[in-house]
């Protein structure tokens, strides 16, 4: 039985639990402890969800007045000035503890895996391969494929069928494919007077898929049917967050202006049945309060004529510009997937083309794609990591 | 010199109106200046000088080897763009109002004047096109002022008549709600309206989602409780735009009221009255969740986001509140917690006392901006005679506003008046 000692920080209003005398004692502030009771008025077991009455008129100045342990069913024990009583399981506190390591914990094992940056040469090291069939049927393999995209952002599935339904069985195994204005599924192939520049047999540059969305789908799946017996076609991929790194290093103006300068990225035309006119404005490195990237922006085609900043910020965006796009040049890398090969990559992240090739009738390119969300991946990692026992 | 300057302004005076045809020019070597035609009647507005950054319009020369016309995009080759590029030369055709330019990477260039003036880099301008164009500005309101704001549609006339749709969607953006009128009573009513737009976006819950009452709920919105104000998917970093409510059957009963509240209404206020706790939930990174399964598929969404978000410049992305939804985690350093607490309560305190009540009816679909409205509903008794059926979908803004840019470009052309 777990010898604990109880004790209260009564200045920041907190409850302190030492569980061995050489651990420091966890903490918990009154306020949220109240706000997180677990008895029936207050928590919903069926929806897993806080009742919201409380709210109503929440009282901040709620006190705690007394305090006890049970060791019969090892909780913690509270009486509220409210008149309320409470109790606390000590596996539940354990898991919410609100010290710095735990907290720490919580990010990396339960939100989101901390990603890792890679240059070019590192290719080799942070390439996967998985097999289409044991992601199929191996719930620990799908989770080491989730794990690998949010990780290093890329990963390569093999031996998959060569049919037309296979993206579709795969994403229905994460969740569901993010629909787009392009549809649900996406064919890449020389199409003469093509509505998209993707669709040509052109060399294309490395980009981001659909920058000029606020949504921008999250996971792109590029499946291979055909591939062109030419000696192009080959696909590129570079980190652009390493890319980003490295700017911010070398030429830290040029990382501030393209951190800073919004964009205009859009796409105007029509697909089927559907015309659109999609615009959204952001930088090409988009940071959060903490300076940590959350998402790159980076498509020469797709970049709108309009660009609404003021004209003395044009020509040092444009030389910021271009050195993002030669180091990100110098830091893809190539290869070819060959039929039946599924590469998988995050778009908010990753920046990918292809060499030029010669589309002819008897040499041909056929790639079909889709796209996931991070929402729906993340979900059904932390769904896996639980389910498989990885958070014990 | 002075005595030059003040003789042509003197001459500028007492001349007649005068015509001159469109010139260009070369300033500080890099930069095209563009000088349109001015004749005396439109001196103003129309013939002010436009200044082109010229490594901007060498970016976007309009020739084939530059630019795909039929994807619309740039072809440019940028794995050898030189951003020191600069015009040597340059030729204006009055006649055609276009501008020719060498550059110093020995390309030429071709821009008409119409497209350039689209373009402008003048201030004035580039507001009109972000407020006109890309979205419009929003006008926040109190809940006193919502028989004001709500303007009412006709379904049949939104299904039918691109102008309704396009007033629907530009009041959406604006005032973040809209109700549609006369809708019929059968359960695809969300997915045609959806349809009509775009396309409906999927979320963990499906497609189309039904509220009623349900014994055994896993989610707190399907019960007959009340359910305080909140915004729908707060624990979705691609939280669902808009929200579609088509009312099938509506309770008899005193209760299943819907409520509504602007935050961004109740922001403003924070910001200007309580300024610390304002700053204490724009920064406060709340965790937002929702554990559970949907036909027989488990989920566990996560999303860590302060309550009220803000982007570079301050303005507002997205509200984020439900009070079930909010996890007990709460990834803070444990100084943050009582005072966030305090202004927390302060936020919903403000949010419940600025609500608007009223009831739909059948036939009703109450549409409105999830990211920025909150919304509830009043307890009800459910029996079996007295029940109350909403279907609803969510539409994204992405969807949203490219519908409307195409309207705007569609009926414009049709009234001939100009679009982006």
């Amino acid at each position: 039985m777990t010898c604990v000692q109880l004790s209260r920080d009564l200045q920041q209003q907190l409850v302190l639990l030492r569980l061995h005398l050489e651990q420091p004692a966890m903490q918990f502030p009154e306020i949220w402890l109240r706000d997180n009771c677990q008895c029936p008025k207050c928590y919903m077991q069926q929806t897993r969800s806080r009742l919201p009455h409380g709210w109503n008129c929440l009282d901040t100045g709620v006190r705690l007045q007394q305090l006890s342990w049970c060791a019969e069913q090892q909780a913690l024990l509270i009486d509220w000035s409210d008149g309320h009583q409470s109790s606390y399981a000590l596996g539940w506190l354990r898991a919410r503890d609100f010290s710095p390591a735990n907290r720490a914990r919580y990010l990396r094992d339960i939100y989101r895996p901390e990603r890792r940056h890679w240059s070019g040469l590192e290719f080799a090291q942070i390439q996967r391969e998985f097999q289409y069939e044991e992601l199929l049927r191996n719930d620990e393999t799908l989770l080491q494929w989730l794990h690998q995209l949010a990780v290093h952002g890329l990963a390569l599935i093999r031996q998959a069928p060569l049919e037309a339904h296979v993206l579709r069985q795969l994403c229905n195994r994460v969740g569901f494919m993010r629909r787009t204005t392009y549809g649900d599924e996406w064919s890449v192939r020389a199409q003469p007077g093509a509505s998209n520049y993707a669709y040509m047999a052109a060399p294309l540059p490395l980009h981001t898929d659909m920058p000029y969305f606020e949504y921008k789908p999250s996971i792109t799946l590029l499946h291979t049917l055909q591939q062109s017996e030419s000696p192009g076609g080959w696909n590129l991929i570079s980190d652009a967050f390493h890319v980003a790194d490295l700017l911010r290093q070398r030429e830290p103006s040029a990382f501030q202006l393209l951190s800073g300068t919004p964009v205009d990225w859009a796409d105007i035309g029509s697909d089927k049945e559907l015309y659109f006119h999609n615009i959204w404005r952001a930088p090409v490195i988009n940071l959060d309060a903490k300076g940590r990237y959350v998402r790159i922006n980076h498509s020469i085609p797709q970049r709108d004529s309009h660009f609404s900043v003021p004209p003395e910020q044009v020509r040092p965006w444009y030389e910021a510009m271009a050195m993002f796009i030669r180091l990100a040049n110098e830091e893809a890398c190539a290869f070819k997937t060959t039929p039946g090969d599924i590469l998988t990559f995050d778009n908010v992240r990753i920046v990918h083309g292809r060499t030029g090739y010669d589309d002819t009738d008897h040499n041909v390119r056929h790639i079909v794609g889709a796209f996931l969300d991070w929402d729906i991946a993340y979900s059904r990692w932390r769904v896996l990591r639980n389910a498989l026992g990885h958070n014990k | 010199m002075m005595l030059a300057q003040s003789i042509r302004r003197t001459i500028s005076h007492l001349s007649p109106p005068m015509c001159r045809p469109l010139s260009a020019r070369i300033v500080d070597k890099v930069n095209i200046e563009v000088q349109p035609a001015q004749t005396g009647a439109d001196a103003g507005a129309g013939g002010a000088v436009l200044t082109f950054p010229g490594v901007w319009l060498r970016d976007n020369c309009r020739c084939p080897a530059c630019y795909h016309s039929s994807s619309q995009s740039r072809q440019l080759d940028w794995n050898h763009f030189d951003p020191g590029v600069h015009p040597l030369a340059l030729h204006v055709d009055a006649a055609k109002e276009q501008l020719h330019v060498r550059w110093s990477d020995a390309h030429e260039s071709s821009f008409e004047l119409d497209w350039l003036r689209r373009r402008s880099f003048d201030g004035q301008s580039q507001s009109a096109y972000l407020n006109d164009f890309y979205r419009p500005r929003t006008s926040h309101w109190a809940g006193a002022q919502f028989e004001q704001i709500v303007q009412r549609f006709s379904y049949d006339q939104v299904m039918s008549e691109d102008e309704a749709l396009q007033h629907w969607l530009k009041a959406l953006a604006v005032y973040g709600v809209v109700l549609l009128n006369g809708a019929p009573l059968d359960e695809g009513v969300v997915r045609r309206l959806a349809e009509r737009v775009g396309f409906i976006r999927r979320t963990t819950y499906g497609e189309e989602f039904i509220v009623q009452a349900k014994p055994g709920a896993k989610n707190y919105a399907y019960l007959s409780l009340p359910l305080p104000l909140h915004t729908d998917l707060p624990y979705y970093e691609y939280k669902p735009s808009v929200n579609l409510l088509h009312c099938v059957v509506q309770t008899q009963s005193r209760g299943g009221s819907n409520l509504l509240v602007d935050a961004y209404h109740i922001a403003d206020r924070l910001r200007q009255e309580q300024p610390e706790h304002f700053e204490r939930l724009s920064r406060t990174p709340v965790d937002w969740n929702d554990i559970g399964s949907e036909d027989g598929r488990e989920f566990h969404n996560i999303w860590r986001a302060p309550v009220i978000c803000l982007d570079a410049d301050g303005n507002y992305t997205r509200i984020n509140h439900s009070v079930p939804q909010r996890d007990s985690h709460f990834n803070v350093p444990l100084g943050q917690v009582l005072p966030w607490y305090e202004s927390y309560a302060r936020f919903v305190q403000l949010a419940r006392g600025d609500a608007y009540s009223f009831k739909t009816q059948p036939g009703d679909v109450l549409t409105f901006n999830n990211l920025r409205l909150l919304h509830g509903r009043t307890g009800y008794d459910d029996t079996a005679d007295n029940s109350r059926y909403i279907v609803g979908a969510y539409l994204d803004w992405d969807i949203i506003y490219s519908r409307l840019r195409v309207l705007k470009k569609r009926l414009s052309k049709a009234s001939g008046t100009a679009a982006a």
